[in-house]
């Protein structure tokens, strides 16, 4: 009879552990398909300015077409603040991932790609604004994009110190912030 | 008195012909034996005409390379776009290199525009230092550096990318690919398999900014970077990688039957860069370079060239690797 009641408190726990477990698999899920949503339509509404930037063998056709194109959208976007794409939830789901990543097997290798990265002032950004055009950005490193959802082309994850910047390299704009994304340690 | 004047004069007049002629015959003799030293030599020894543009200062120009008909030839430079007085005069030697050896294209290692990326900087920057080589008729093709600008460069005509982040192209048997090290998302990664696989090339020449290995202090190699492409790189049969960001010129042969170059030191330079010997089989921290390579049947000739025209490194590679899995 003890022997009977063992076995079905270890079918409970394991049940239980297995229901944890579907749970946070589906609210991972979901935290990935919102952000999906977001940055989607975040695209569909500056699809004009994305195809308006044309080649050309002069620099100052690029500049005005750049100006143009960041103008537009940050004018679009006047109300847009930190969070709209990185929702609470959505942003538990990176720091965790970011953190899984870091303390995973490739963790040191790509600490030691961040470290060698070009040094840079304390800067400021902010949600709308344009990335400093004098200063470097900083590359990601590859392990660590394999480990995020993917983006549309229009769009990418940068590094900035602690902070994962969502970033649109078209009209140079920070589209949102993720504070202490990276774990210091 | 006069008859003794008479004999001076007829005494003066014998050496001075004498002197000529043996003036002559150094002249005549240092001139054949130059002639036959150069015939001899596989070197080419030219010499730049004084003329308006920076070639003018460039003068004597080595050449090292066989300069065999039909090869490619091409220069490389990384780093390069400081606008200061040191691209000039590598961009001068470039130039005066090109006239000898005709290399129709030359090749970006990234950082090619440091600072401001308004008009004034494509011009000082890059139009105006290139100037002479651009008017020649010599293409460049750019890859991204951290200081570069991914929204115009790719725009930018004169750097032939197409509007694209990352993209490769064809001379003769040779494919180049010219990546973008800063964000190798999994699509360039994918990119990059599918077309190393498919290509059909003798040689397959990456090139882009962070290099993979080098034994610099300022950055060091990207072990990140290395994990993701070192893998296609070997299973497709890459033969050589050129990259750039460390300041300085380094070759090294490793175990893996890829020659890999770094050259970052175009226009920027970290003088006494090198911790201990490491990995290289020749490096130079010294000043700025630029390199000028041959590919003619399965052999690479190469010949790096510092600011002030000295040859720091010269040498012939075999073509090593085998496409083990095309």
């Amino acid at each position: 009879m003890a022997r009977e009641l063992a076995i079905l408190i270890a079918l409970c726990v394991l049940f239980q552990v297995c229901a944890v477990a579907v749970a946070r698999n589906s609210e991972d899920e979901r935290a990935v398909k919102d952000f999906h949503d977001r940055v989607v339509r975040y695209v569909a509404a500056h699809k004009v300015q994305h195809t308006a930037v044309k080649p050309s063998d002069s620099g100052v056709k690029l500049s005005r077409q750049e100006r143009q194109a960041a103008r537009e959208i940050q004018q679009s976007r006047a109300a847009a603040k930190q969070g709209d794409i990185f929702t609470p939830r959505i942003s538990a789901y990176f720091r965790k991932q970011l953190a899984a990543t870091l303390h995973g097997p490739e963790g040191a290798k790509i600490r030691t790609s961040l470290r060698s990265a070009e040094p840079l002032p304390n800067i400021h950004l902010r949600v709308n604004e344009k990335y400093p055009p004098d200063l470097p950005l900083q590359s990601t490193p590859p392990t660590l994009l394999l480990n995020l959802p993917r983006l549309p082309q229009e769009l990418e994850y940068r590094i900035v110190g602690q902070t994962l910047v969502l970033y649109e390299p078209g009209p140079n704009l920070i589209v949102d912030l993720l504070p202490n994304a990276i774990p210091k340690h | 008195m006069p008859f003794q004047n008479t004999n001076v004069k007829a005494n003066r007049r014998r050496l001075v012909l004498v002197a000529t002629a043996c003036l002559l015959w150094i002249s005549v003799t240092s001139y054949s034996v130059a002639i036959a030293m150069e015939q001899k030599s596989s070197t080419v020894v030219g010499h730049e005409e004084s003329g308006k543009d920076q070639a003018a200062n460039a003068g004597s120009v080595h050449v090292t390379l066989p300069l065999q008909k039909g090869s490619l030839r091409f220069a490389v430079i990384g780093d390069s776009g400081t606008g200061d007085r040191d691209q000039l005069q590598v961009a001068g030697q470039m130039e005066a290199y090109r006239r000898v050896t005709n290399f129709d294209f030359v090749i970006m290692l990234g950082d090619n525009i440091y600072g401001n990326h308004s008009p004034g900087d494509f011009e000082k920057k890059f139009a105006e230092p290139y100037k002479p080589l651009l008017d020649a008729g010599v293409k460049f093709y750019a890859s991204l550096g951290n200081h570069d600008d991914p929204r115009k460069e790719p725009l930018y005509k004169p750097f032939n990318m197409g509007g694209k982040r990352y993209y490769s192209f064809s001379k003769g048997d040779t494919e180049f690919f010219a990546l973008d090290s800063n964000y190798m998302d999994p699509k360039q990664l994918d990119w990059v398999g599918q077309n190393l696989r498919n290509s059909h090339a003798t040689w397959k020449i990456c090139f882009f900014h962070h290099p993979l290995y080098n034994d610099g202090r300022h950055h060091g190699p990207d072990r990140d970077l290395r994990s993701q492409l070192l893998p296609l790189f070997q299973r497709y049969g890459v033969n050589v990688v050129f990259s750039g960001h460390e300041h300085v010129y380094e070759r090294m042969k490793l175990e893996d039957n890829i020659d890999y170059f770094v050259l970052g030191n175009s226009g920027k330079l970290m003088k006494h860069d090198f911790r201990g010997p490491g990995e290289r089989v020749k490096g130079f921290d010294e000043d700025r370079t630029f390199m000028i390579v041959e590919i003619a049947g399965d052999k690479m000739y190469f010949q790096v060239i510092s600011r002030t025209g000295e040859t720091v490194d010269s040498g012939t590679l075999p073509r090593s690797s085998t496409n083990p899995d095309k």
